[in-house]
């Protein structure tokens, strides 16, 4: 699979990153290095293999529906905001 | 040309757990402060995990059983990239390969049946407010747990998309998994429409609008959608498969942005949160909590309850489950008469929703349906002391002591009635209305009855009180 330039600016976009050119011809080239690896993969027979979800092999954690403490107020949280409007975080407008 | 609309439906369900999906902050942001019920999970603060809530999966599982639906003991959690500030996080935790609710059906008052394709448990995003060069965010509702229901195209009209919104929300609410308060979002509906030639082998292509918060707007947007493609295809145009919105004051969908392919939101196993692997023990333990079901109701009272008065009580699930209990020692024709007092008195009273959380007993309610039986007590008075039996100040002393003290109970006894009668008659003012009956004017009668109720101060039987004159005067 050959990543081109197209994808590199697509993928920069889905996560609203703006990349200068220099980010975008390094960028592809570790991306299609990660690819070539990860595809060795492909020439292993996995047809009778389980896929590997996670690798701890932990099930069913979960825990009660009780409410605790919070390690951080309001205040706290908000004020890591860039900016911050009668208890609401401020951002350019989006629709 | 005539077309043959395909309508699917997605609706996500807000579950009414104390904590949030993933983390153990308050999920009732009811009347809160913006920003007050987060934590740093909410947040998506560096390093943060995720801690699934346990009441979510029990939900669930009643959820989907409401819907007759297999319930999957395999299923897991993925992520859904996007880039919006609704979701601090990027990504919404959600169940997009193994979802836990597996296939089912849900049937509606008119016998259709809908197909559910699955649902699937996820967190809920933030709430975005525009204004005119910013935006505000407010996270109170970020992850609040919600399961998505996917129907099966199975819809073809604009009656059945309403009807069918209508039972998947009294089936949630019935089950207890939801408050099914729609005004306030806890149960919104994407439909997805498309119209095809009639005897056409493939479904047109179909436009989604997003975000539909009433059944009526359901309808509506089906309605204009059906219209709009319709005329699209009629002038040899084509239906672009897009987003739409609904603008419930002009009563139109418009276009929104493109959307995104399913490929562009990058699912991937979710690492931080372990699958969910469920015996059939457990299933089947949290499953028989499942209370009676709107179907169930329908056929446990078809032939005592009147079908359309069913149909309201149904969407009351606390005057239903109060008709159920009535119906372990009332007789039927006291259930009759007590479904059509909640429907007919109290839903009628203002406010009946405040009512609705402490209802009175159904031993009261049985005594007064025994007392308008026994003629104690006229129709008007059975309504005021049925009222009375809600009345914060009033409930919880019986309804023939309430009777009693507001001096409604009728006088049924023949002698008593027979005494006050003749102490009327005996009375000069009454004696030219005595003459007058006998001489053929029959509707003095109303008169001399009038006389006695007086006399009794209102407690007589008129009906009773009528009889005894007319043997009096014969």
């Amino acid at each position: 699979m050959e990543i081109k330039r197209e994808d590199i600016l697509h993928l920069a976009s889905l996560s609203n990153f703006s990349l200068s050119e220099d980010e975008v011809t390094s960028l592809g080239k570790d991306l299609q290095d990660i690819i070539k690896y990860i595809s060795q993969l492909d020439k292993l027979n996995t047809d009778e293999i389980e896929p590997t979800y996670q690798v701890f092999e932990m099930e069913n954690v979960w825990r009660e529906d009780e409410i605790l403490p919070q390690d951080a107020s309001r205040e706290e949280l908000l004020g890591l905001a860039q900016e911050e409007k009668e208890h609401q975080i401020k951002v350019p407008k989006v629709l | 040309m005539k077309y043959i609309p395909t309508i699917g439906i997605e609706c996500h369900v807000q579950l009414k757990t104390k904590t949030k999906l993933f983390s153990e902050v308050d999920n009732d942001a009811r009347g809160k402060e913006p920003n007050s019920c987060v934590s740093p999970v909410c947040y998506a603060l560096p390093g943060m995990l995720p801690r699934l809530n346990g009441e979510a999966i029990r939900l669930a599982i009643l959820a989907g059983r409401a819907m007759n639906c297999e319930i999957n003991p395999v299923s897991r959690f993925d992520r859904k990239h996007y880039f919006y500030p609704d979701s601090p996080k990027g990504f919404q935790i959600t169940q997009f390969y193994q979802p836990i609710i597996g296939p089912g059906y849900v049937e509606l008052p008119s016998g259709v049946k809908i197909r559910i394709e699955h649902a699937h448990l996820e967190g809920d995003a933030g709430k975005l407010t525009h204004f005119d060069t910013y935006s505000l965010v407010d996270l109170n509702r970020v992850d609040t747990p919600l399961i998505e229901i996917v129907s099966m195209p199975d819809i073809h009209s604009s009656k059945d998309a309403h009807d069918y919104c209508k039972e998947l929300w009294r089936l949630m609410c019935h089950a207890g998994v939801t408050y099914g308060d729609l005004y306030n979002g806890n149960m919104r509906f994407d439909i997805n429409v498309s119209i095809a030639p009639e005897g056409a082998k493939e479904l047109g292509t179909r436009a989604e609008v997003k975000n539909l918060n009433s059944f009526k707007a359901v309808e509506r947007a089906v309605e204009y959608e059906i219209k709009r493609q319709s005329k699209l295809l009629d002038a040899g145009e084509k239906v672009v498969q897009e987003t739409r919105g609904w603008d419930d004051g002009a009563g139109k969908t418009t276009g929104q942005r493109s959307k995104e392919e399913a490929k562009d939101y990058r699912y991937m196993p979710e690492p931080d949160l372990p699958p969910i692997n469920l015996s059939s023990e457990f299933i089947e333990e949290e499953a028989s909590k499942l209370p009676l079901m709107p179907s169930d109701y329908r056929k446990k009272f078809k032939k005592i309850i009147r079908e359309d008065i069913i149909e309201i009580l149904l969407d009351y699930p606390e005057l239903m489950r109060k008709i159920e209990e009535l119906s372990q020692s009332g007789k039927e024709s006291q259930l009759t008469a007590i479904s059509n007092l909640f429907v007919s008195v109290l839903l009628a009273e203002e406010k009946s929703v405040e009512y609705l959380n402490d209802l009175p007993s159904a031993k009261d309610l049985i005594e007064l349906s025994e007392m308008n039986e026994k003629k104690e007590l006229s129709s008007t008075a059975t309504k005021e002391v049925f009222l009375r039996l809600f009345d914060p100040q009033m409930k919880g002393r019986g309804a023939k002591n309430i009777a009693k003290e507001l001096g409604l109970i009728q006088e049924n006894d023949l002698g008593a009635l027979e005494e006050i009668v003749d102490i009327v008659l005996a009375k000069p003012e009454t004696k030219k209305a005595q003459d007058d009956f006998r001489a053929g004017e029959e509707k003095v009668i109303g008169f001399l009855v009038g006389q006695v109720m007086k006399e009794s101060k209102g407690k007589a039987n008129p009906s009773a009180v009528q009889d005894i004159l007319r043997k009096k005067l014969a």
